[in-house]
This record gives structure tokens, C-alpha cells and sequence, in this order.
């Protein structure tokens, strides 16, 4: 559990800095910089589409318990799985409008 | 010592509550509709036509998304017409495909439109936030 949490720092502390290093002048970022640039939002684009995918893939299991325990709470149980299913949608969409509008 | 059942709410408020998904749909029309002399004021034509792209996935989106939550439900609970699973899976990820597909068509026509784009696919979002603003305000007059 340490380990998981010193990994997901560690990139978070990437992710932070990568904007910083791009910060070099007034025109266009240097090639090299812009390699950086890339890399981090491939990879906050893999991050937030698996936790995402996590966080879906525990809705619905939590959604197929429920029901199954309690078929007459299906309207209401339907209801928070289709808002959990589109709210947690959204968050990845919203990490791919950050990455467009850092590459622009 | 037997527990006693929750109690169940009243009808008008199950009626107002099992009308969520049609409201949620008319406010994703209605704010689409509404921002979108707005956009093409402040930016552009490019992008408006972006956000018109956008909104239309994100409504189908939607809809296919209520749809695959009716066919999961049906199958959990054993009612309905089951689906095959095969199938609820394959609409999940046809959905998904709908949407990079016209990501990608838009951003080979203009990169200034994929803005747009995206701005339509937050929609939904904005929809269910106003729902959930609605259902606090007549809850809250109502009492429900």
C-alpha cells in the first residue's frame, strides 16, 4: 500500500513539474521540452482513463450487489448508477480538454 | 425483535423523482441550444460548429448510456427481456468509438472545432447539475 502511494506521488510530483520545465521562454517550447510535454499528458491521459475504468468497473459491481439483493430498489439504485457511470465519464473527458489545452 | 421496514416515500415524489432522465435530457437541449448563439458570437463558427458536433454525440451518448443501464438492470434483476451480455458490453464500447470517431473527423476538418467539441461533450454534466439544483430547490419547497 506504501509502495502504491509513493508511486502515485511521485507522478503526481511528475505530472506538477512537467508544465515548469516547459516554462523556458517567450516563444515556442524548445523540442525538447515539448518530447516532455507529450510524454506526461500520454501518460495523464493512461492515468485518469484507468482510474476511471476502476472507478466505473466498482459502480456497476456495486450497482449488480445492490440489485440483487434488492430488486424493488432498482429506480432508485438505476439512477445513481447511470449518474456514477456519466459523472466518472466526464472526469476523463475533462482530463483529455486539460491535455489539448496544454498541447495548444 | 423484527426491524421495521423503511418507510417508502410518497407517490407524488416518486412521480417527480422518476422523471429525472427526461429532465436531464431537455436541460442538455436546452443549455445546448441556449449557449450556442452565444459561442458562435464570442468564438467563432469553427467552434460553434465543434459544439453543435459535440452536443449530438454527447445526447446520443446519453441516451445510449440509459439504454445500457435499463438492459444491465433487466439482466441483473431477471426482468424485462434479458439481453444477451455480449451485447450491453458491445454498446458500452460502441459509444465509445462514436466519440473518438468524431474527434477524429472534426480534428482532421479544423483543430479549432475539437475546443468546440469537447465544450458539447461536457454538456451532459451541466445537465445533471442542473437537475440536481432543481431537485434541491422543489424538494426543499415540497418537502420531500
Amino acid at each position: 500500500m506504501r509502495k502504491t502511494v509513493f508511486v502515485l506521488l511521485t507522478l503526481a510530483v511528475l505530472f506538477v513539474a512537467a508544465p515548469a520545465f516547459a516554462q523556458g521562454g517567450p516563444g515556442a517550447a524548445p523540442a525538447s521540452d515539448m518530447k516532455w510535454i507529450y510524454i506526461t499528458a500520454g501518460f495523464s491521459m493512461a492515468l485518469a482513463s484507468s482510474v476511471c475504468a476502476l472507478g466505473q468497473a466498482k459502480v456497476a459491481a456495486a450497482v449488480a450487489e445492490g440489485l440483487a439483493r434488492n430488486p424493488a430498489a432498482r429506480p432508485g439504485i438505476q439512477l445513481a448508477l447511470f449518474l456514477g457511470l456519466a459523472l466518472i465519464e466526464s472526469l476523463a473527458l475533462y482530463t483529455l480538454a486539460i491535455i489539448f489545452l496544454k498541447l495548444k | 425483535m423484527s426491524e421495521t421496514p423503511p418507510p417508502s416515500p410518497p407517490p407524488a415524489a416518486e412521480a417527480f423523482y422518476s422523471g429525472a432522465y427526461r429532465r436531464m435530457e431537455r436541460f442538455l437541449l436546452a443549455l445546448g441550444l441556449a449557449a450556442l448563439p452565444l459561442l458562435w458570437w464570442k468564438a467563432g463558427a469553427r467552434f460553434a460548429l465543434g459544439y453543435v458536433a459535440g452536443g449530438l454525440v454527447a445526447f446520443v451518448n446519453f441516451h445510449w448510456l440509459k439504454r445500457g443501464v435499463e438492459a444491465l438492470a433487466d439482466r441483473i434483476t431477471r426482468s424485462g427481456r434479458p439481453q444477451p451480455a455480449t451485447g450491453i458490453v458491445l454498446r458500452f464500447l460502441l459509444r465509445y468509438f462514436l466519440v473518438a470517431a468524431a474527434a477524429y473527423a472534426i480534428f482532421t476538418i479544423s483543430a479549432a472545432s475539437v475546443y468546440g467539441l469537447l465544450a458539447g461533450l461536457c454538456l451532459p454534466v451541466a445537465g445533471i447539475l442542473c437537475e440536481a439544483g432543481y431537485e434541491v430547490v422543489i424538494s426543499v419547497r415540497r418537502g420531500y
